[in-house]
């Protein structure tokens, strides 16, 4: 019995600014570090929402009046050095978006898992903030995965880091009775964001047990693609999803979720037309507010009722989760 | 002297504001987006998203790019259009107790008329903003804003339409000289100025040449403009707006409770905050929960007898 955590019929939390303290910080090796933040006990979220956190200082006074939206220097007489630039440190302006992972419910309020590639200054600030500090989050905003039709089976499909919303998305469908298939794939081995502890991939040229990268319990059953073959599946995720439709799926009806680098949502809304199955993905776009206000995140998406048959959607308002059919490819 | 008897109150021409915070055009939406932060009644106004007269998808993306201290915006008036938002957005505003300031935006002077008729008909309208950053179709897309002569012929023409809303005009900063086009607003009817928008920028990507931007030029708002929009100001102040009695809003790289006083002994009457909001959507408010104790500091009771104050000897 789906309880308010799972329910899909529970409504997820409006969004607001918040202080959320990191509880847990794992380095996955490579550019991929794993967060837990502390939540409140009546958050709701969703797999394929995101946050949008501040990398820079946290705010320095509790105390309405004295707080400071945005903080350039850490101490040091008016005026201030604002935005100068000391042997290239620089603090980021704009928030940086963060997919939620898994969500957990505890005593004292929720656990959600974000999964962070160290891609820039903001990126690395955040993946080097000490247990216990407080980040400064806009959330939880944006679209989410919705499970399958009842007769469907839930095919997860994920690249790079973007197995992360999919691996709370298999959560919820784990908690929700609904059977899940999670194909996860990378360039090589040592760029997958996340390994199983001692279970072999299924599919490939020969079992290889991985190295234990995360200890994250995938609810599903779980199937790595390196495109160069130096673990499990030799090709891509969407390529092995293929075999796996083909193979062992022949005939069940199946729903498929992307996630990922978008060559690789392409190909795997191609695959959907193909077996004729609905597919739902998780956009990218560089964002700006992420509230639906500065309306910089936009892509093209099919609208019938306009006179050019498409019209732009926000990604963080719209989005970031779309039906995969509406999407118009450039 | 108690910070509840601090007195922000201040009136843009018709308008009477609670206190001087807005936010501003392009950064608050259309009010309800901002609305799960805060009650919007707590501002001293809202300034909408720019309406233009049919609806306009906006350039394609990339359409924005964060740079030091600010970034840059090509977003090109992406809008629901006048019928939707008379419609749909006007009313969901009206809810709030707080002034709504409409932002026009147009390519024919003949857009912005008809657009500048219907908001003044329309109720729950105190004010509106006209955007003469635009490329102006008919003068081969020079910017309204940059030519005197056709920001006066601009101004005069909607001035001739509206008679119930506060007419504000919104000043470009990519000009020689700004008193010039504050000159020319004023004489052609404009109630109020509100300066600064964004500054022309560019971004280039050092690696693959790229432009950042898909429009290749763009805004720059943020903090790094602040000192562009105080000088701006205080020109306007000094050479029209102070002795014409016409008051101004000031925009330009708000962050902080500081920063409004700043603009306001510039000369601005009132400011509006938009790239701040984008980074902390609570920002107005924090700002008007930070001005009383600003002025208990400073020993002024009225924010408004801050308004173009600055010491010069």
């Amino acid at each position: 019995m789906p309880d308010a955590a799972t329910n899909p019929e529970q409504e997820v939390s409006p969004a607001r600014r918040l202080d959320m303290p990191l509880l847990d910080r794992r380095d996955l090796g490579g550019e991929h570090v794993r967060l837990v933040l502390g939540g409140p006990a009546d958050w709701v979220s969703r797999p394929g929402q995101f946050i949008n956190v501040r990398c820079g200082p946290a705010p320095q006074a509790a105390a309405a009046g004295q707080r400071r939206p945005l903080d350039y220097r850490e101490g040091g007489p008016w005026p201030r050095a604002a935005g100068l630039e000391l042997r290239r440190r620089r603090l980021p302006l704009v928030r940086r978006p963060m997919s939620l992972s898994r969500l957990r419910a505890e005593a004292d309020g929720v656990r959600i898992e974000v999964l962070v590639r160290t891609a820039g200054t903001g990126t690395r600030w955040l993946a080097g903030r000490d247990v216990g500090s407080a980040l400064d989050v806009l959330g939880p905003l944006g679209s989410h995965f919705t499970p399958p039709a009842p007769d469907r089976m839930a095919v997860l499909v994920g690249g790079g880091c973007g197995t992360a919303p999919l691996v709370g998305l298999a959560d919820w469908l784990a908690a929700l009775g609904r059977e899940a298939v999670l194909l996860v794939g990378a360039a090589t081995a040592d760029r997958l964001p996340l390994a199983l502890e001692g279970r072999p991939e299924a599919t490939g040229k020969r079992p290889v047990p991985c190295a234990v990268v995360a200890e994250s319990e995938v609810r599903a059953r779980t199937i790595l693609a390196t495109e160069d073959g130096s673990a499990g599946f030799a090709g891509t995720a969407v390529a092995a999803a293929e075999r796996y439709l083909e193979r062992e799926a022949a005939g069940r009806p199946v729903a498929l979720y992307g996630c990922g680098p978008e060559p690789m949502l392409r190909s795997l809304a191609a695959l959907a037309r193909r077996r004729e199955a609905p597919c739902q993905v998780s956009l990218e776009e560089y964002m700006g507010c992420g509230i639906g206000v500065c309306l910089s995140c936009v892509r093209k998406m099919r609208d019938p009722s306009s006179e050019a048959g498409w019209t732009y959607r926000l990604t963080c308002r719209d989005g970031p989760v779309v039906d995969a059919a509406d999407i118009i490819w450039e | 002297m108690p910070e509840q008897d601090i007195d922000l109150a201040v009136r843009v021409g018709p308008i009477a504001m609670k206190n001087p915070v807005a936010t501003a055009s392009g950064c608050g939406g259309y009010g309800e987006e901002l609305a799960p932060f805060y009650d919007l009644s707590r501002l001293g106004a809202v300034v909408t998203k720019s309406i233009t007269l049919r609806p306009r998808e906006g350039h394609p993306p990339p359409r924005l790019v964060e740079v030091r201290a600010g970034m840059l915006n090509a977003i090109g008036l992406a809008n629901v259009g006048l019928e939707r938002f008379l419609a749909e957005k006007l009313p969901v505003l009206s809810r709030f107790d707080v002034p709504v300031i409409v932002n026009v935006a147009g390519s024919t002077l003949d857009e912005y008329v008809q657009v500048c008729r219907a908001l003044d008909a329309a109720d729950g309208v105190a004010g509106i903003e006209v955007n003469v950053s635009c490329p102006n179709v008919d003068r081969g897309g020079m910017e309204f804003g940059t030519e005197p002569a056709a920001l006066a012929r601009l101004v005069g023409a909607v001035r001739r339409q509206v008679s119930r809303a506060a007419l504000l005009v919104k000043l470009s900063p990519n000009v020689t000289d700004v008193a010039e086009p504050a000159r020319a607003a004023v004489d052609a009817g404009a109630d109020a100025l509100s300066l600064v928008n964004t500054l022309r920028g560019m971004a280039i990507d050092p690696w693959t040449g790229r432009p950042a931007l898909a429009n290749r030029t763009g805004g720059l708002s943020g903090p790094a403009v602040k000192p562009v929009a105080v000088y701006m100001v205080r020109r306007v102040w000094e050479q029209v707006a102070g002795p014409r009695s016409v008051p101004v809003i000031g925009l330009g790289g708000i962050q902080f409770p500081e920063d409004v006083l700043e603009l306001l002994r510039a000369g601005a009457t009132a400011v509006a905050v938009g790239t701040a909001n984008f980074v902390d959507p609570e920002t107005c408010v924090h700002l008007v929960d930070g001005l009383p104790g600003a002025l208990v500091r400073l020993g002024v009771a009225r924010v408004r007898d801050l308004v173009g104050r600055m010491e010069t000897d």
